[in-house]
């Protein structure tokens, strides 16, 4: 039940060495193909401007070496822009930046700088098969979708390789709309264990997003507990909460 | 002890440690940074005891995110940039080429075989090159190689175009090193093909200017850079059959871990095919189309060939080995 769970989750629980077991939200394909989107709209937009500046300055320096600059410049956006952003204090590329993303190790720490680098090098890998023009053609990362969907913790190869997930920066909170507060407060009838408490407080901390009609049918599957149907179920309900929650 | 309670009491502690690790996050650390370890202790106690005692959701979200928080900043890795650099050229670098030396021959051999056959090929059978480097690029060898021996320095000199040249080789020949190496996690299958490639079109185009063209000018131009360029892409060729044995001999560990050990291991050979061929376009930019002595250029090619077979063979024998 709690590997079936956590197959399912994009939680991805990891124990750290002092021993507390953190939570880390990985990011899908989606989000993580729409930075590399940003990511490649920015590195054309940089490319072409460096292109435009030393075509402009060509005319003093020489038309052979502006071309020298722009093909070492090439070289370094293609190759290197991701490196040295991932393994900097970012963790992220603009794009991943943008989208609240972050490269972290499979342990959740940052990565080091040789981990950039394999998990970007490898991205050629990952973006084959080429369309069109054999080995140069536009890659459509066929590869690295498959083996994406096909991990546990959606890696591309260069992932694997490297030992590195692609998580949320930041987790979003989860959306809480307190239920209308109980009026009094009320023990349970009995010993409730920690994962029945968890429920109930979880309950009450969402109560505020539904329809009266909606906390009443939950409310309904723990009429065992509230002894009483409807919406007397939900105050009974409530009122128990508050009585776990707060102090005394 | 409730919630609530529990909230309230620790609520200090957990603000604090916000602030400490937010002033570290702006890079502007207060004093009492000393104290974050400790700290981070107390938080990750604080998180999992939360965790077992099943309170709500927003405590444990809001300390989960104060302890991943914590966790990277404390565990952020030491830049030493400089220490390692010398690290990986002097000792780890050749020592990682030499672990491996089954596969540094068999990179080389799935170049120096196709490059051998299409150089013989030049003789044998024409056809054979003809197909493979087509008329315009045989006409472009032609245009280079074909008539006087200082043709391609006169070229040089003439635009100064050597700094292009040299910008042009850094993009093109460490692209090529690096997708031999992405190439190989596909089973080594992608590493096979560009080497392969390569040995076929360099064979093919030496053995054609040497029959054809007049190829003293090729041989010393291609002569002072050949040692770093040639041994970077085999070396790069080892760290993607590296990538690649893992994928289909994963050996007892898992496929994924596996390559994760490989890649780990292949990275000091990606960092110096990398630098190899970085120096390989210096020579090539600067050296190589300088109207100099045949014997001056040759003599400089079998310098380096020899330096490379010393630095390999002597450099990093000691804490790896020992």
């Amino acid at each position: 039940m709690e590997t079936a769970r956590n197959r399912l989750d994009t939680l991805q629980p990891i124990e750290l060495a002092e021993g507390v077991e953190v939570r880390l939200r990985i990011a899908g394909p989606l989000p993580r193909g729409g930075a590399l989107g940003i990511d490649l709209v920015i590195q054309w937009a940089f490319i072409l401007l460096c292109t435009f500046i030393f075509s402009l300055t060509g005319v003093m320096v020489g038309a052979l070496t502006a071309m020298g600059f722009i093909s070492l410049m090439w070289f370094f956006v293609w190759w290197w822009y991701p490196v040295f952003f991932e393994a900097g204090p970012w963790g992220a590329t603009f794009g991943k930046k943008i989208l609240g993303l972050r490269v972290v190790q499979t342990s959740g720490s940052p990565i080091t700088f040789g981990q950039a680098v394999l998990r970007n090098f490898l991205r050629y890998a990952d973006g084959m098969p080429f369309l069109g023009l054999g080995v140069m053609g536009v890659p459509t990362f066929g590869f690295g979708i498959g083996v994406l969907v096909g991990t546990k913790r959606f890696q591309r190869l260069g992932d694997l390789a490297a030992g590195t997930v692609v998580v949320y920066d930041k987790l979003p909170p989860e959306p809480t709309v307190p239920s209308p507060p109980a009026l009094e407060k009320t023990p349970p009838p009995m010993a409730l264990r920690p994962e029945e408490v968890k429920a109930l407080s979880a309950f009450v901390d969402r109560a505020g997003l539904w329809s009266e009609g909606r906390r009443v049918e939950i409310a309904d599957h723990a009429r065992e507990l509230s002894g009483s149907k409807g919406p007397a179920g939900v105050s009974r309900l409530t009122a128990m909460a508050r009585w776990l929650q707060e102090r005394k | 002890m409730k919630e609530g309670n529990f909230e309230e009491r620790r609520q200090k502690t957990w603000q604090e440690f916000d602030e400490l690790v937010g002033s570290l996050e702006r890079r502007k650390p207060m004093p009492g940074v000393s104290e974050l370890p400790r700290r981070f202790r107390e938080m990750c106690a604080d998180l999992a005891l939360a965790n077992h005692r099943m309170y709500g959701g927003q405590v444990v979200t809001r300390l989960n995110d104060l302890v991943i928080r914590g966790y990277k900043m404390l565990y952020r890795s030491q830049r030493k940039g400089g220490e390692s650099f010398m690290r990986v050229v002097l000792s780890d670098f050749p020592a990682a080429v030499r672990r491996d030396w089954r596969l540094f021959w068999l990179c080389n051999l799935m170049f120096w075989l196709p490059f051998g056959v299409m150089m013989a090929m030049a003789w044998i059978d024409l056809d054979w090159i003809q197909a493979i480097l087509g008329p315009a690029g045989m006409a472009k060898l032609e245009a280079m190689y074909g008539g006087e021996a200082e043709q391609l320095a006169y070229f040089r000199s003439e635009f100064g175009s050597n700094f292009q040249m040299f910008c042009f080789y850094i993009q093109n020949n460490v692209s090529i090193d690096f997708r031999i190496f992405a190439g190989g996690i596909l089973a080594c299958l992608g590493t096979i093909f560009f080497l392969v490639y390569n040995g076929l079109m360099i064979g093919a185009s030496a053995g054609y200017v040497t029959y054809a063209c007049n190829s003293e000018s090729f041989w010393t131009f291609v002569a002072g850079h050949s040692s770093f360029e040639l041994l970077g892409m085999a070396i790069a060729g080892m760290a993607g059959m590296k990538l690649g044995l893992a994928v289909l001999k994963p050996g007892r560990m898992t496929r994924p871990k596996a390559i994760a050990n490989a890649a780990k291991k292949a990275l000091p050979l990606i960092y110096g095919a990398a630098g190899m061929t970085a120096l390989a376009a210096v020579i090539e930019g600067f050296w190589s189309a300088q109207a100099l002595a045949p014997s001056i250029k040759y003599s400089f090619g079998i310098a380096m060939w020899v330096l490379h077979a010393a630095y390999f063979l002597l450099l990093g024998r000691g804490a790896n080995e020992a």
